[in-house]
């Protein structure tokens, strides 16, 4: 008696197929695109959104084209910070163009879609049962998105990934052994084990890391200006990883993430300069990256 | 999953789907050599993994297919697409910004409809606004006062198949309240390019 592999085909539906399609659509859609950098953490609330957005900027005002793609369906935040809130996307030349940033460039960000006051969902006629099924609509819907925008030329696709380790690796399976990941910690201890856990995965699926950047590293003191330190001195920790950067907390940086403001427009700000010389050193490493 | 037969040890081919009932697929198979039939009937939980990988299921040739005008048709119903929890859709909430059709909504059509390549989504598109012709005075000229629903020309309803199925019904909308604040009781190509360089695109 014949087994599985013994058959070609399904019988009619090529459902095997019809996903490789998709892909090679991605793919397809991509082929402009230079860098695909994943940014990510494992660890949520450490700033991996504000990092990417702003770090986008400063590229942006360094003369590459960029765009940034947030991947984190659920508790999207790159419109906001874009300040793209209800500016849609829109069709044009037989794909979808995005709203673009105060910095000039392209967001998609379900943000810009589903008012802040609801929650992001797919219909399902197996109710209660969506963690049987929902991580394989995100993906599909993510892959839908990848092949329906039209990227054009880009030096750099900044991906904003949702928080959790495991989901690193998911999202490094996803995009393909192209993509470069940036990991995004804050000094403590807590933040600091879970993204090791991610760079520990990363490693293990064979995926690239980039480096890290060290966000939160300490505020900017309003009385003498000096940085004071937020967290307990880190644990020397490096992930085996080049830090990118290191980014002290600035309440003005996140005044101008809530209005949409990039970071570029303010250079003289601690912060400012911390992303610059973040941008500068993740680019160095898109250079020299085999 | 693949079918073989057993008595003739060859593989079953997959001949309709019948419409979804209740979440479930009836797929039927037949074997090339003996002819006998069967059917797969899944169960919810199948069903909604399979439409989770955004692919369609039928016969050869019909499903699998560069098909996407159908599909989106399907898709522009609000079938096997979003809803947002608890309500019609994104800006539905000042009663204006819905567009007052199921088809956004996707509200009294079975969700997975979109698996089937034979759907009729004759009425999806009607739904969708583009059976729809210009309303008011010409087409994307301010009306006198905002229309509650502005009209979509065939040709802007056509272009809108470019964004994704999922995304479609929500830029939708966002649309429909740019022409809105504007006056505008057409949506039309030219409110398209006059919503692309006011967004920057």
């Amino acid at each position: 008696m014949k087994t599985y592999h013994d058959i070609a085909g399904d019988g009619g539906s090529r459902i095997l197929e019809q996903v490789a399609d998709q892909q090679a659509a991605v793919e397809e859609a991509l082929a402009g695109v230079r860098h695909l950098v994943a940014v990510g953490s494992g660890k949520g609330g450490v700033g991996k959104s504000t990092l990417t957005l702003q770090l986008a900027a400063v590229l942006a005002r360094r003369g590459r084209a960029v765009a940034v793609l947030d991947a984190d369906l659920n508790g999207p935040t790159q419109a906001r910070l874009a300040g793209v809130v209800e500016a849609v996307p829109l069709p044009g030349g037989g794909r979808m163009s995005l709203p673009r940033a105060r910095a000039g460039f392209g967001v998609f960000s379900m943000g810009s879609l589903v008012p802040e006051s609801r929650a992001v969902d797919f219909d399902s006629v197996a109710p209660g049962s969506s963690h049987t099924w929902r991580a394989t609509r995100e993906f599909t819907l993510l892959g839908e998105i990848l092949r329906s925008v039209a990227w054009g030329r880009l030096d750099a696709l900044l991906v904003d990934l949702p928080p959790g380790a495991e989901r690193v690796v998911q999202y490094a399976e996803f995009l393909g052994p192209r993509t470069d990941f940036v990991l995004v910690t804050i000094p403590s201890a807590l933040a600091r084990g879970v993204v090791s856990r991610s760079a520990a995965a990363l490693a293990g699926a064979g995926r690239r890391a980039l480096g890290y950047i060290l966000n939160m590293d300490g505020y900017a003191c309003a009385g003498c200006g000096e940085i004071r330190p937020l967290f307990p001195a880190p644990d020397g920790r490096d992930f085996g990883l080049p830090c990118l950067g290191s980014v002290p907390f600035d309440p003005e940086l996140a005044r101008l993430c809530d209005q949409g403001v990039p970071v570029t427009e303010h250079p003289d700000l601690p912060s400012a300069r911390a992303l610059a010389g973040a941008a500068d050193r993740l680019l160095h490493a898109l250079e020299v990256a085999p | 999953v693949k079918f073989l037969c057993v008595p003739c040890d060859q593989p079953m081919k997959l001949a309709d789907v019948a419409p979804p009932d209740r979440g479930s697929l009836s797929v039927r198979y037949v074997c090339p050599e003996c002819g006998y039939e069967m059917a797969m009937l899944t169960n919810p939980y199948e069903t909604q993994v399979v439409q989770s990988l955004g692919v369609r299921v039928g016969p050869e040739g019909a499903a699998g297919e560069a098909d996407t005008a159908r599909a989106a048709a399907v898709a522009e119903a609000g079938v096997g697409t979003t809803s947002v929890s608890g309500g019609p859709g994104p800006g539905a909430g000042d009663g204006a910004g819905a567009t007052g059709t199921d088809a956004e909504s996707g509200g009294g059509r079975c969700p997975f409809a979109s698996l089937i390549p034979g759907s009729d989504t004759a009425s999806a598109e009607t739904a969708g606004g583009g059976g729809a012709g210009p309303s008011g005075g010409g087409s994307g000229a301010p009306a006198g006062r905002a229309a509650a629903v502005p009209v979509w020309t065939d040709q802007a309803s056509a272009r809108m198949k470019a964004i994704p199925a999922f995304v479609r019904p929500m830029a939708r909308t966002g649309i429909e309240k740019f022409a809105r604040d504007r006056g505008y009781a057409t949506i039309d190509e030219k409110v398209l390019e006059e919503a692309r360089a006011f967004f920057g695109m």
